[in-house]
């Protein structure tokens, strides 16, 4: 899982790189079109077209008996069938190409998820810190865990420690700039990277060791060992790029929507069906 | 805790993906996006439809008892299925009955009836289809031959469709935008009984009876047949493509040559299509393509087609393509879609490639060709693309020698298997109703190959003569099975009636009726001149009294009607027809000593309809083994009035109606013994139980509940009055016993 967020998240800082943070929606742009292409690409070698154009038409065909016939239910009841049955048809076609792009259009999105999603924090807002314990890893308890904060951030609040292994911290962000929080729990120090104010640029919301941090790439995923889980930062405000609806959603239903167009308009030049 | 709870949810892409597509739909992106996205739409594409019939249907059901009540309250059935097999000739069924070739036809006679049919006069296609679609004759449908003449520049125009470009246009440029549709009108008058039947609420499904262009909008499916136009506009224009002429000079009726070429085993060449409306003297559409010879010298032949932006294929020696799709682009956005079928002649030495015309695709109709119109798609996408042009059947190459009979009869049974899956495709669909498919292939190949039957005719000289000699044998017994299937799907409910618009005859001899009115004084030609091109070209219409175009008809050049009419109306009119009737039933061929014309018909006299005056003022009842020339059909005049007829065309049914009934089949008795083709439509709107309407002529067939049908069981083949020349009247001679069997 490290090693598949560092690879792809190293290739992507070189090729993000020319644009920087300063024309995001070029990027925004870019790599949904490249995948769209790419799905294209991908459904083209490995679907079977014929199958995916034979059920289309099929489906077309019982859709038009239906408009045809209308008159007569004994014609349309099986028709309505009929077109439903060759759209699971239709679906099954597309499962092998879908695995397929499962593992880049996840990385991209990914990628486009911790560049874009989130803005930096404003400055004077509290966030909420929290660390999870790993219940696997013995010897360390909710009570051994600390935070140091780097000048510019400051404690709001005194830590609150839960029974279920969770401690969470209000801090105050007093200044801005790219801090990085270190948590002590025992003999073991992870760090956390808290980006406050300034332009955009790639902002880390969850360091974990759960299967999630293939989603959340920009920090290291915490060594197996260690007693700490995660670390979140909550109680944030989304503060998407303008004309995104969203944040994490905003950029998912963007990258979803320009890559389909991209597809759409461009299946006909990659003689692809859809 | 993990951050944004409320967008988890979205992230769990990784475990989800195979449980639960639809979340993974959002993440994989463009890939299940393209499936998610359109089999959304189809579900609820599907759903809508359905449940909106499903909801409607009360509505619309008590909407029609309200109006028209159950409209099979009266009916004698209530489902009937007419095949039309165009040009099937009661003579040679007769035959292949006796020679136990057509077992299905043969019971439907024994256990129905099997009559002559009438047929209209003239006796052709265009003209006697109208009368059934109508029930009506010449004079009230306005159809009268596949042309006629503007009488104000004695040009020929055709007598069905009147096509005309949008007049509302907005010029941008070089651009000529259309700001409304072309104009497409049917020219055939009266009301097509199928649109009577819908009034009442019958559903009917028609299809390719000609002269349903464009289609006339009624309640029911309809698919257009003779005269829709390929995709250049035309009647049928094939392609001829070869290396072999390398001067060009090769130019055919019906066709044109395009010289290949050649780098090595590359040719690069261009598809000639529409003309480009959209762009000023845009001329015709091109598509170019890239030919390769993929044999080497002394393989049998293969070539590998790949159409500039479209689609690439391989070809061997004598062998149909799939249907290929032809896409012109006239620039941007003007994009015409056609459809043909390309046979690779010959590789080596010389490349030759014939192509069909290019057919409008069925798929994206560049011209309406059904009612309504996603009809034509519906097939296309149920059954592939299929031929949409009226004559499919490539006539003209056979004629000019591109192909040869192989070919064509190739050709002619493709399309004929297209159709039949049509009619299985209607009949399924209607389990109550009428459903009517005319096959063309009888006629076509009927025309093609009757000179095997006889193997004195002209048009076997220097030609193959034996080989097809089963051509038609073999398409009436294809025809045969395919009305077994009908009677084996229908069962016994249904009323199935077997028909042809006019039966067949020898076409030995042509007869050029404008050299013969040169003759004797009728017709002038310009001072100097002796003959005649095409159209009139060298006429004096100043000093010409009549005139032939077309395959039947003889015009009057009557004052006040033709631009240049000098023959007044009234008594020197009359007096004019009847002269010339008398002098064409005296016309004789010397050369075989035999009268070339049956009866020459006034149209005054034998027509009474509101359409009258557009009728041919004499129409010529040519003898068996007569017909209009090739040059008098397309208005020239030639050295000699009579001259043999060499080409493969060698059959034909422009002669006196008399010579040519249709046939008629059924699978219930009728009441009258000389059925006519105006009947038929008659007695299925009253089998339906539905009066019908007063104009019609037919006569109802059938027995009601009151009366009984006594005329059944097998044609007597001596009541045929085929004419001398013909081979049908040869097997059974006018009044003599039959070779064997009974009657």
């Amino acid at each position: 899982m490290g090693s598949f967020n560092a690879i792809f998240t190293a290739i992507f800082n070189v090729v993000l790189a020319p644009f920087g943070h300063g024309f995001p929606w070029f990027d925004l742009v870019l790599w949904p079109l490249l995948g769209g292409i790419l799905a294209l690409l991908v459904i083209k070698a490995v679907s079977n077209q014929a199958g995916i154009t034979r059920a289309k038409n099929f489906i077309q065909v019982h859709l038009l008996e239906i408009v045809l016939f209308r008159d007569d239910l004994r014609v349309v009841l099986p028709a309505t069938a009929k077109a439903l049955a060759y759209n699971v048809m239709y679906l099954g076609y597309n499962i092998v190409p879908m695995l397929v792009m499962i593992v880049p259009m996840t990385a991209i999105l990914v990628q486009l998820v911790s560049h874009y999603a989130q803005a930096p924090l404003p400055v004077g807002e509290t966030v909420l810190i929290v660390a999870k314990l790993d219940g696997e890893v013995q010897g360390v308890a909710v009570r051994d865990v600390t935070l140091e904060l780097p000048a510019g951030l400051s404690l709001d609040a005194p830590p609150v420690r839960s029974a279920d292994g969770e401690i969470a911290w209000r801090v105050r962000l007093d200044a801005p700039g790219d801090f990085v929080l270190k948590l002590h729990a025992g003999s073991v120090t992870e760090e956390k990277s808290l980006a406050v104010g300034g332009e955009a640029r790639k902002v880390s919301v969850l360091r974990t060791k759960s299967w999630e941090a293939l989603l959340y790439p920009a920090e290291p995923v915490p060594a197996a060992d260690s007693p700490i889980e995660s670390i979140s930062i909550l109680d944030r405000d989304d503060q998407p790029l303008r004309g995104l609806p969203d944040g994490e959603g905003g950029v998912l239903a963007w990258f979803f929507g320009v890559s389909l167009l991209a597809g759409f308009l461009l299946k006909d030049l990659f003689g692809v069906t859809l | 805790m993990a951050p944004s709870p409320r967008l988890r949810p979205s992230f769990a892409f990784a475990l989800a993906v195979l449980l639960s597509p639809s979340l993974a739909h959002a993440y994989i992106g463009p890939g299940a996006g393209f499936a998610f996205a359109g089999s959304l739409a189809v579900m609820l594409a599907a759903f809508a439809l359905a449940i909106g019939t499903i909801l409607l249907w009360p509505f619309t059901f008590l909407i029609r008892m309200i109006r028209v009540g159950n409209p099979y309250k009266n009916a004698l059935a209530r489902r009937v299925i007419v095949v039309g097999l165009d040009g099937m000739d009661p003579g040679i069924t007769t035959r292949f009955l006796r020679e136990g070739r057509l077992p299905n036809l043969q019971k439907l006679a024994e256990n129905g009836v099997f009559r002559a049919l009438d047929t209209s006069n003239p006796s052709m296609s265009p003209v006697a289809w109208s009368s059934f679609a109508t029930g009506v004759d010449p004079s009230r449908h306005g159809i009268y031959d596949f042309l006629t003449r503007d009488p104000c520049t004695y040009a020929p125009i055709l007598s069905s469709t009147d096509i005309k470009n949008a007049e509302r246009v907005l010029n941008i440029g070089k651009y000529i935008i259309p700001l409304e549709k072309p104009k497409i009108k049917l020219l055939q008058k009266s009301v097509a009984f199928w649109k009577t039947l819908g009034e009442k609420h019958i559903p009917s499904i028609i299809q390719r009876v000609p002269i349903t262009f464009p289609p006339v909008p009624f309640r029911g499916l309809l698919l257009s047949g003779m005269c829709v136009p390929d995709l250049r506009g035309s009647q049928g224009t094939f392609s001829f493509f070869s290396t072999a002429n390398a001067e060009g000079k090769a130019a055919f009726t019906g066709g044109e040559q395009t010289v290949l070429r050649r780098k090595g085993n590359i040719i690069r060449s261009r598809i000639v299509g529409p003309d480009n409306g959209m762009v000023k003297d845009g001329g015709r559409m091109t598509l170019p393509f890239t030919l390769t010879v993929t044999s080497k010298a002394g393989e049998p032949g293969t070539v590998k087609i790949e159409l500039d932006g479209g689609e690439s294929f391989d070809l061997g020696l004598r062998v149909y393509s799939d249907w290929v799709h032809l896409n012109f682009n006239g620039g941007p956005g003007i994009n015409v879609s056609g459809i043909a079928k390309f046979y690779l002649i010959s590789a080596d030495p010389e490349v030759s490639l014939y192509m069909t015309p290019i057919h409008i695709d069925p798929e994206s109709p560049a011209m309406p060709i059904s009612h309504p119109e996603v009809y034509a798609v519906y097939l296309a996408k149920r059954f592939g693309p299929y031929a949409t042009l009226g004559l499919a059947e490539d006539t003209w190459a056979l004629n000019e020698r591109v192909i040869d009979e192989g070919a064509f009869f190739d050709q002619a049974m493709a399309f004929c298997d297209e159709r039949e899956k049509m009619l299985f495709d209607a009949i399924e669909h209607t389990r109550e109703g009428l459903v009517t498919t005319v096959f063309d292939t009888t006629d076509r190949v009927q025309h093609m190959f009757y000179r095997y039957l006889d193997p004195t005719h002209p048009a076997n000289r220097d030609k193959e003569s034996t080989a097809y000699a089963d051509a038609i044998e073999r398409v009436y017994t294809r025809m045969d099975g395919v009305i077994g299937k009908v009677l084996e799907t229908v069962g016994e409910d249904a009323v199935v009636m077997v028909m042809s618009d006019h039966g067949f005859t020898n076409f030995r001899r042509g007869v050029n009726l404008n050299t013969w009115l040169r003759n004797e004084g009728y017709l002038t030609l310009k001072d100097g001149k002796t003959l005649s091109g095409d159209w009139f070209e060298d006429v004096d219409w100043s000093r010409t009294q009549a005139f032939s175009l077309g395959l039947t008809g003889l015009f009057i050049n009557r004052k006040g009607r033709e631009k240049s009419g000098i023959v007044p109306e009234g008594e020197p009119y009359k007096a004019l027809v009847r002269e010339l009737c008398a002098k064409l039933d005296a016309l004789v061929d010397e050369e075989t000593n035999t009268r070339a014309v049956r009866k020459a018909v006034a149209a005054f006299e034998c027509f009474d309809g509101p359409y009258r005056l557009d009728a041919p003022d004499i129409l010529v009842g040519y003898e068996g083994g007569y017909r209009s020339s090739w040059g008098c059909a397309t208005g020239s005049v030639t050295p000699t009035v009579f001259e043999d007829n060499t080409k493969s065309w060698s059959g034909d049914h422009c002669v006196d109606p008399s010579i040519v009934p249709g046939v008629f089949f059924c699978n219930r008795k009728i009441k009258l013994d000389k059925p006519h083709i105006m009947d038929i439509p008659y007695s299925i709107l009253s089998l339906f139980g539905h009066a019908p309407p007063k104009h019609m002529q037919g006569r109802m067939l059938f027995a009601g509940n009151a009366d009984s049908a006594e005329v059944g069981g097998a044609l007597d083949p001596r009541s045929l009055p085929q004419s001398g020349s013909a081979p049908g009247a040869r097997i059974f001679p006018l009044g003599q016993a039959p070779e064997s069997g009974d009657a």
